[in-house]
């Protein structure tokens, strides 16, 4: 019984961050409908910045705001130098445009951070909560992701749902030249989704980062998950984004559990294709249709 | 169709390739390039230089402290060429960097062959990755020398792979050496047993049940690569294990640590000698928390793990101090380390084998002086090495210790034995006694 509460826990913990880096990929597909590949190795650059401050000395959250800074200057500044010269042409040319960005931040990054494993600190306690006697899998940083990411979706939730700016982001992805003829600022509103999806990517970086060990791959499994996740949910809902974050985390946690470690990545990749085939607009999609 | 369903569908085609590209890996590093070959009969051999090679993670999950062990080896041979060579000639080392990556390791040590031509590999590290080029070092008849590895297959068959010798203690002895020790002095201990899903933890668990096998309670096992152990950790606590045996590299150890912190796990552990460097363990534990686990080399006390070669922790040892003179004389950056310690120990070995082999090197004739002097060289390694026409694993045995700020506290003599049901025995060869010659440098006589 205690198995299964901590197994489900660490797969919870797990899920939210899969979630996190879903509600990235999400982001960005409403905002510019392309999949950012990239996602994964700018969390990891941002990550390390965080960890060079804090090695520093510095506070664990200035690290963290620093993080989260960069991540929005990256995601702003990848935008406006790579993915700028390529939009309006075929969709494809920019997701290969963020796979070799993949490769070229992967290189930079064991050039400037150096190759090898290390601890990234956590801002709350790692052990275990206590209830009565027994300690459960769930930690004060788990919480804290927990409660991160959903503010987070909240936020996104609020943010296109709610706001004038975002709906004048859904529409500069959708149709930009209808969007222009209304007088939206579209390529602003471009860049400001690169960059408000590069900050949760950070953000994602972080969670997993904390109390656990970093190098330049170690977001790289996360990509997969989190591209599992959002096409789980839909790739075009913030909600249906966590949902598909905590199934996958709670299942790829069971099989790790109870069946073998080694066919964790194999059970991600058959929950994919079931619902590329089963249901390709995923679990959450709003609009089943959408013509042009 | 859809245009949606069709963005999608050429999404997941990408992603695909994103899982083939991140299997590949980025490309390896080169060290310098030797050039081979020069007017000698043998393959790498000339009047003046040895070629020889090796691959090792220098980046990757393998890399802590398995990185450093190239250094080590490079500084002592370095020492060696300082003073002549062996039989006049110096040795040239080529390091390759294959990531702990099987499909890496193979390119790279194709290179070595058969485009560096070196006359052999020298303590190419790892279980898997070795396992992919060990036939092909065979079928070139390259001599394939002290695999940086504990598994079986460096030795255990020599008339399969004649050309393959293994260096260290095989997991299956540290496990019979440990499972004989828990069913002596802990014979009510509910033992679980966390094992890197590979040759590694099966050796080791093959040892282990032989004297274990009614007492284990729960076996985990975990995939190199996925860092995420909880799901394993808690299965091992759902058992109640008092005991863990941990078959693990030096991440996974510090992975399994912090997990059961977590989960609130607090068992008695035994970790193997290639995952329990309280330096480089301790180090990886250190700022997780800031400052909850203690970062220093205490992180590990009280754990049970075994030495088969002096390390760091005993200073005052005649080893350790010619390993201090060689690395301060000869070393790169950073400190002497027991990964650097293990590297030039199997450094010492080869020299001692070149020694052996006498002045017309050939590949064959290095076979056949480790084969008939092997077993009497003597050097760092507290008990003495197999090696015979039989066999061409190394050292025999080792001795338990718990960890006390980093230091080993002995818990049993030096015990030795040897695979399948060979008897464990107190060493009475006296290896553990001995101290290096003045030069630091071995001095053995050519066979004939």
């Amino acid at each position: 019984m205690q198995q299964l509460v901590n197994t489900l826990l660490g797969g919870l913990t797990l899920g939210m961050v899969y979630a996190a880096f879903a509600l990235a990929l999400v982001l960005i597909w409403r905002s510019t409908r392309i999949v950012n590949f990239a996602q994964a190795p700018m969390a990891m650059v941002t990550t390390f910045v965080a960890l060079r401050i804090i090695e520093g000395g510095h506070s664990y959250w200035l690290g963290f705001a620093a993080a989260l800074v960069a991540g929005l200057v990256l995601g702003a500044v990848v935008e406006r130098v790579l993915i700028r010269p390529v939009e309006g042409k075929a969709e494809i040319n920019a997701v290969i445009l963020t796979l070799g960005l993949f490769i070229v931040l992967h290189a930079l990054a064991a050039v400037v951070f150096g190759n090898r494993y290390r601890s990234f600190p956590a801002a709350f306690g790692i052990r275990g909560i206590e209830v009565g006697d027994t300690t459960i899998a769930l930690t004060g940083f788990g919480i804290f992701t927990i409660v991160a990411v959903l503010v987070v979706m909240g936020l996104l939730v609020l943010l296109f749902r709610f706001t004038d700016l975002g709906l004048r982001m859904r529409a500069a992805a959708f149709n930009q030249e209808v969007a222009r003829l209304l007088g939206v600022r579209v390529g602003r509103m471009l860049t400001l989704g690169w960059a408000l999806a590069s900050l949760v990517g950070s953000l994602a970086g972080l969670l997993i980062a904390g109390g656990s060990l970093v190098h330049p791959g170690y977001m790289d499994a996360v990509v997969v998950y989190g591209f599992v996740a959002a096409v789980l949910g839909g790739l075009d809902s913030p909600a249906g984004a966590v949902v598909g974050g905590l199934l996958l985390g709670l299942s790829l946690s069971l099989v790790s559990g109870y069946v073998g470690s080694q066919l964790v990545a194999l059970a991600a990749l058959a929950i994919l294709m079931a619902v590329l085939l089963l249901r390709p607009q995923g679990l959450f999609s709003q609009a089943r249709e959408r013509r042009v | 169709m859809n245009p949606r369903r069709r963005r999608l569908a050429g999404a997941a085609s990408i992603l695909t390739s994103l899982m083939l590209v991140a299997a590949c890996g980025a490309g390896g590093r080169d060290d310098d390039d030797s050039d081979g070959g020069g007017g000698a009969a043998e393959v790498g051999v000339t009047d003046d230089s040895i070629a020889i090679g090796g691959t090792f993670p220098l980046t990757g999950v393998a890399a802590p402290g398995y990185s450093e062990i190239p250094t080590g080896a490079k500084a002592y041979f370095d020492f060696v060429n300082a003073a002549g060579g062996v039989n006049g000639r110096t040795i040239d080392f080529t390091v390759k960097d294959d990531g702990y990556d099987p499909t890496k390791t193979s390119s790279l040590t194709n290179e070595l062959v058969l485009k560096d031509k070196v006359f052999a590999t020298v303590g190419s590290l790892g279980t898997p990755t070795h396992s992919a080029v060990v036939d092909f070092l065979n079928d070139e008849k390259v001599p394939d020398l002290f695999v940086s590895s504990g598994s079986l297959g460096w030795g255990d068959d020599p008339e399969a792979r004649p050309m393959t010798f293994g260096w260290q203690p095989d997991y299956e002895i540290e496990g019979k050496i440990i499972g004989q020790y828990v069913a002596k002095n802990m014979p009510d201990a509910k033992v679980g047993l966390f094992l890197q899903d590979d040759d590694f933890g099966e050796d080791a668990e093959k040892g282990v049940r032989q004297f274990l096998d009614d007492q284990i309670v729960g076996t985990q096992r975990y995939t190199s690569g996925n860092t995420d152990v909880g799901p394993q950790v808690a299965a091992l606590q759902a058992s109640k294990a008092d005991l863990v045996l941990a078959f693990t590299t030096p991440s996974y150890t510090a992975l399994a640590q912090l997990t059961s912190l977590k989960l609130g796990f607090k068992p008695d552990w035994y970790v193997s000698n290639v995952g329990s460097d309280p330096a480089l363990v301790g180090g990886l534990l250190e700022k997780f928390s800031e400052g909850k686990v203690p970062g220093d080399a205490s992180a590990l006390n009280g754990v049970m793990t075994s030495e088969y070669i002096p390390g760091i922790d005993a200073p005052d040892n005649a080893w350790v101090q010619l390993w201090q003179k060689v690395w301060d004389a000869n070393g790169g950056q950073g400190e002497l380390t027991n990964y650097r310690i293990y590297g030039m120990s199997w450094a010492y070995t080869f020299v001692q084998a070149l020694q052996a082999a006498g002045k017309d090197l050939t590949r064959e004739g290095l076979v056949e002086a480790l084969e008939e002097a092997g077993s009497s060289l003597e050097g760092p390694n507290l008990a003495p090495y197999r090696y015979s026409e039989d066999s061409h694993l190394g050292i025999s045995g080792m001795e338990l210790v718990t960890l006390e700020n980093g230091k080993g506290k002995p818990l049993t003599k030096v015990l030795t034995t040897d695979i399948g049901d060979a008897e464990i025995a107190e060493d009475d060869s006296g290896q553990s006694e001995d101290a290096p010659p003045e030069s630091g440098i071995p001095d053995v006589d050519a066979v004939d």
